[in-house]
């Protein structure tokens, strides 16, 4: 709520206040977002809220905040999640080196180190949620990209819930150091696990499915410029029956992309069976798949 | 399409019946939505309240129904107001199926009787209703330590490894002196998940009565077990299983399980794990257990190819067969025949002295080392 008084007044600027504007300039950047999504993103912008963004991997979670970064023209600051991620990686870390040289320096001179002399933010090293923090003030607001969140644990979720609510951190040593405006953060998942609700709650939540056949069309025309518009479409095809089939690992957009590059690589001008059965690697990565592809016929794909 | 807020926590009120819980926060920020699109564009107010009140993509068919029966009302009615006759829909999973008659009999509490060590050895197949009774008793009571690994998380240990540079500065700045003491640090451990996926088809009847009485003590006693059964089909019990007392817990898994005694399609189940729960729940090493005889009327070559990517996401896969409790037992059936290349440990599971082994070796498993 103390967010949405403070950023009506400070917001606007590079983040379009109108939604048609802001669709515009997610397609000028060559993002094709769904309406819902659109929706989505506005909200979150204009609410100062976390955009929560779940779906299957390669369907394009990551880049909307490359997109918004981009939009804004602020830096990408990026917090890839892993098991384990703590403080010190992922909000601040003292500088231990210059801290016992300092103690030195001091030392040598004859004088008396005190906790104040060491344990100030001089001796901090700001990691992305302090950097996205500190770089969201003075109207400024940073683009936090929290990555993969389903990778970290459940710790980590409980410390982000407390962070994502003020954007304030108490540093015990500094005191507290906190935004003007809420940094534009995006979290992804895999949805290898669940995310507790209570985090969820507090974002704009949004599921990214696979896009519609013309949707998956044209961002390979835009991404894969000079590739024939018939190859893009039989690709997109091609895709859709592939993600009906319950593999186990159905390929995503950024699969269709890898393979449109692969084709125009290979100067193809219309998908065969045996041209899929000579790249079907770029779009499938386990061999149960492949397998389970070549045996329905790959030349069920075309056409 | 005009909305009020009377209107908007009406609709609050109604996904909370459906089983949707929406904030008072929540709430507020509909109401600011509408000023951030058009709110005379439905899909639009569709999508933004969609956003604002899911956190989960089970939720949206849930969120559909609600929204077309309220809007649609609203737009209907001149004056919004909240209707009591308004079917509710259903929500998206029932909490428990109706418990239906319990699939084993009275767990009975009566002390130990001095024939238990004899009973122990026993195979359940061969007891009668009394023993059986006695049986339950001592999985029930049997004493369980998960398995751990070693997380990336560390923790202040004086014996540790790793210096704790964080803990060493702030000690050094007190009271001065030339000596830094080192404060050290550790890696700390956590418990491995435990999945249990127990075949309940009628050859397995009894056996898996009592497996599933170890199972609910598992849940019980360790927090992260995940269990399945299946016949012809996977079911996910663990729900099932949290309610304290085995008896309830028991009978509630008769009423969400449809498949009891069925054929085998073991290959099938396996893959419906694999794709609906492996990417979920195989994180951080678990410990799989199977339980099946492996008389399997499936595809052998589908359950070879499926036991394989399960031992692959798992740290260990345990195949527990009570047949393998017999001297002359030899996996020769064509679904053991299958499974045998892809399982670290083929274990007996006919009697509570074999449930007891297979808890110590559960027990004793060291964090890295091979099983």
């Amino acid at each position: 709520m103390r967010f949405l008084l403070r950023s009506g007044v400070s917001l606007g600027g590079v983040i379009p206040t109108r939604i048609e504007e802001l669709a515009g300039a997610l397609e000028a950047r060559n993002y094709l977002a769904g309406d819902d999504l659109v929706v989505a993103i506005h909200l979150a912008l204009q609410l100062g809220r976390p955009l929560f963004l779940e779906g299957e991997p390669g369907v394009g979670k990551t880049e909307v905040a490359k997109v918004l970064s981009d939009m804004t023209g602020e830096q990408l600051i990026r917090l890839q999640c892993y098991e384990g991620l703590d403080v010190g990686q992922a909000l601040y870390e003292w500088d231990y080196a210059r801290q016992m040289l300092e103690i030195r320096l001091v030392e040598a001179r004859g004088g008396d180190v005190g906790s104040k002399d060491i344990m100030s933010r001089d001796f901090l090293v700001a990691r992305p949620l302090l950097q996205a923090i500190e770089a969201s003030r003075n109207g400024r607001r940073a683009v936090l990209l929290i990555d993969e969140l389903d990778r970290a644990d459940e710790e980590f979720e409980a410390f982000l819930l407390e962070l994502l609510s003020d954007f304030q951190v108490t540093i015990p040593e500094i005191g507290t150091i906190s935004a003007d405006d809420p940094p534009i953060v995006i979290i992804t998942s895999n949805r290898t696990r669940e995310i507790h609700d209570a985090l969820k709650r507090r974002c704009i939540y949004h599921w990214i499915d696979y896009p519609d056949r013309d949707t998956e069309t044209a961002i390979v025309r835009r991404k894969v410029p000079g590739i024939d518009e018939a190859l893009a479409g039989s690709l997109a095809s091609a895709m859709a029956r592939l993600r009906s089939m319950n593999l186990f690992k159905p390929p995503g957009v950024a699969e269709t992309l890898d393979w449109a590059e692969s084709l125009r690589l290979l100067d193809s001008g219309s998908l065969t069976p045996e041209l899929i059965d000579r790249t079907l690697g770029v779009v499938l990565k386990y061999k149960d798949d492949i397998e389970a592809v070549r045996e329905a016929g790959v030349e069920e794909l075309v056409g | 399409m005009t909305t009020t807020l009377g209107d908007l926590t009406s609709f609050a009120r109604e996904l909370r019946d459906a089983g949707l819980g929406v904030t008072p926060d929540q709430i507020a920020h509909m109401g600011q939505a509408l000023t951030l699109v058009d709110p005379a564009h439905e899909p639009s107010v569709r999508a933004a309240f969609r956003s604002l009140t899911i956190t989960d993509p089970g939720q949206i068919e849930t969120f559909e129904t609600v929204f077309d029966a309220f809007f649609h009302r609203v737009a209907e009615e001149d004056a919004p107001v909240y209707s009591p006759e308004y079917t509710q829909p259903k929500a998206v999973k029932p909490l428990f199926a109706p418990a239906e008659p319990a699939p084993v009999g009275d767990v009975d509490t009566r002390t130990g009787s001095s024939a238990t060590e004899r009973l122990a050895a026993r195979d359940f197949a061969d007891m009668d209703e009394d023993q059986l009774a006695e049986a339950r008793r001592l999985v029930t009571t049997m004493f369980w330590r998960p398995p751990v690994t070693r997380t990336r998380r560390w923790i202040p240990d004086g014996g540790g490894q790793r210096p704790d540079m964080r803990r060493t500065l702030r000690r050094s700045v007190g009271p001065g002196g030339d000596l830094l003491p080192i404060e050290m640090r550790r890696r700390r451990v956590r418990q491995r998940p435990l999945i249990i996926i127990a075949d309940i088809s009628g050859s397995m009847e009894r056996y898996a009565e009592l497996f599933l009485v170890f199972a609910h003590a598992a849940r019980q006693h360790l927090g992260s077990v995940e269990v399945f059964t299946f016949s012809t089909r996977l079911t996910r019990i663990t729900d099932d299983l949290d309610r304290r007392d085995v008896k309830s817990a028991l009978a509630s898994v008769g009423g969400t399980v449809l498949d009891w005694s069925g054929g085998t399609k073991i290959g099938d189940a396996l893959a419906a794990w694999n794709r609906q729960w492996s990417r979920r729940l195989a994180r951080g090493g678990p410990v799989a257990l199977v339980l099946s005889d492996g008389w399997d009327c499936g595809d052998p070559e589908l359950l070879a190819r499926e036991a394989g990517r399960l031992s692959r996401s798992v740290h260990r896969l345990i195949w527990l067969n009570p047949l393998a409790a017999r001297q002359d037992y030899r996996p020769e059936t064509r679904g053991m025949k299958a499974v045998l290349p892809h399982i670290d440990r083929l274990l007996p599971a006919a009697s509570v002295d074999d449930l007891a082994g297979l808890v110590s070796l559960l027990d004793t498993m060291a964090m890295n080392s091979p099983s």
